[in-house]
């Protein structure tokens, strides 16, 4: 992971800390976390924010569980982002390269 | 009362009712499971997320499962909810040998992954863990849907239209990525799963649609900021 790079989106750092902060083991980073994102977007953001890491906490572990690779028409023409990304060397690329 | 009436962060009542309806799906007897196979499941999955620092025990965490889940299993379960990133071919692999059945696993990776889910939102707007539900008398439907064939995911699933046939068009319209499509072997987690989806990230017709804000405070592309570190860090090539 790169924090150095701007998301280019409003409030995207404290987005970021929040995301790995819900899934980590540090509760007194969450909590601050949780803290400066109601601050900066309003406190219907935590909920909003915590049910997208929520689900994509859900969809990770479907995905992974289930060994699904990535649909054709999102795999082509994402070569490049995803070397760039280091995104092949994830163990679960290889539910996607096992079959190519 | 909203299901969360003690977060001190206004949640949608969709959102609500979708986590009280998933607590209470979870007591029920499956498709495959017991009320009481799948608290037990739940519970483990639960239990391994907080002996691995990412969950907070709770003071009442509800029901106590009193069926005792093979070693093998408990495994399973652990590695899928606690460190998703290692579960390959191998772990699934293991889940056969320990004597699963594919639609059996399904259910399994299914409910795993959705109370993960639960408990991650919960930890993310500061409310206590919600407690399980006693399990309820009822027997397992066993519904098999004969359109679920091998495709590339580790079970058989139901393709999209026309091969996946009338139930197919029923469960999906006229197409599924193959992250909704990955659970269809057993139907009634499906169905949970797009429930999930569609109260957490997007209304599922509004999914291309960048200008749409589900969210109150996010926009899309904020969204999925969120999205893509959680599926960074756990390492979802998907």
């Amino acid at each position: 992971m790169r924090p150095e790079l701007d998301t280019g989106v409003p409030s995207g750092d404290l987005l970021l800390e929040f995301a790995a902060a819900i899934i980590g083991t540090d509760l007194a980073a969450l909590d601050k976390a949780r803290t400066a994102l109601a601050e900066a977007l309003g406190p219907a953001a935590v909920s909003g924010a915590s049910a997208v890491a929520a689900n994509f906490s859900k969809n990770d572990r479907v995905a992974n569980g289930i060994g699904i690779p990535v649909d054709d028409m999102v795999f082509k023409g994402t070569e490049d982002l995803r070397e760039q990304l280091g995104l092949n060397a994830y163990k679960s690329a290889e539910n996607t390269f096992r079959h190519l | 009362m909203s299901f969360y009436s003690d977060s001190e962060f206004p949640v949608r009542d969709d959102l609500a009712d979708a986590h009280a309806a998933q607590f209470e799906r979870f007591a029920r007897a499956g498709t495959w499971g017991s009320g009481a196979q799948r608290l037990a499941v739940i519970s483990e999955a639960r239990q391994s997320c907080i002996d691995g620092g990412m969950l907070e025990a709770p003071e009442d965490g509800g029901a106590v499962p009193d069926v005792d889940l093979p070693e093998d299993v408990r495994a399973i379960i652990r590695c899928l909810a606690a460190s998703p990133k290692d579960f390959d071919m191998t772990t699934y692999q293991r889940a056969r040998d320990a004597g699963l059945r594919d639609p059996e696993f399904a259910e399994l990776v299914a409910i795993v992954s959705f109370v993960v889910n639960l408990d991650v939102f919960a930890r993310g707007t500061g409310v206590r863990l919600r407690p399980f539900a006693e399990p309820q008398p009822g027997t397992p439907s066993r519904e098999l849907p004969v359109e679920a064939v091998p495709e590339q995911a580790f079970v058989p699933t139901i393709p999209n239209p026309p091969e996946g046939g009338a139930l197919a068009r029923e469960l999906y319209g006229p197409f599924k990525p193959y992250i909704m499509r990955a659970l269809s072997i057993v139907p009634d987690e499906f169905r949970a799963h797009v429930e999930l989806e569609q109260a957490q990230y997007v209304l599922l017709p509004k999914i291309m649609d960048f200008g749409y804000n589900h969210h109150e405070g996010l926009t899309r592309p904020q969204v999925e900021v969120v999205a893509g570190r959680v599926s960074a860090i756990n390492d979802c090539f998907y």
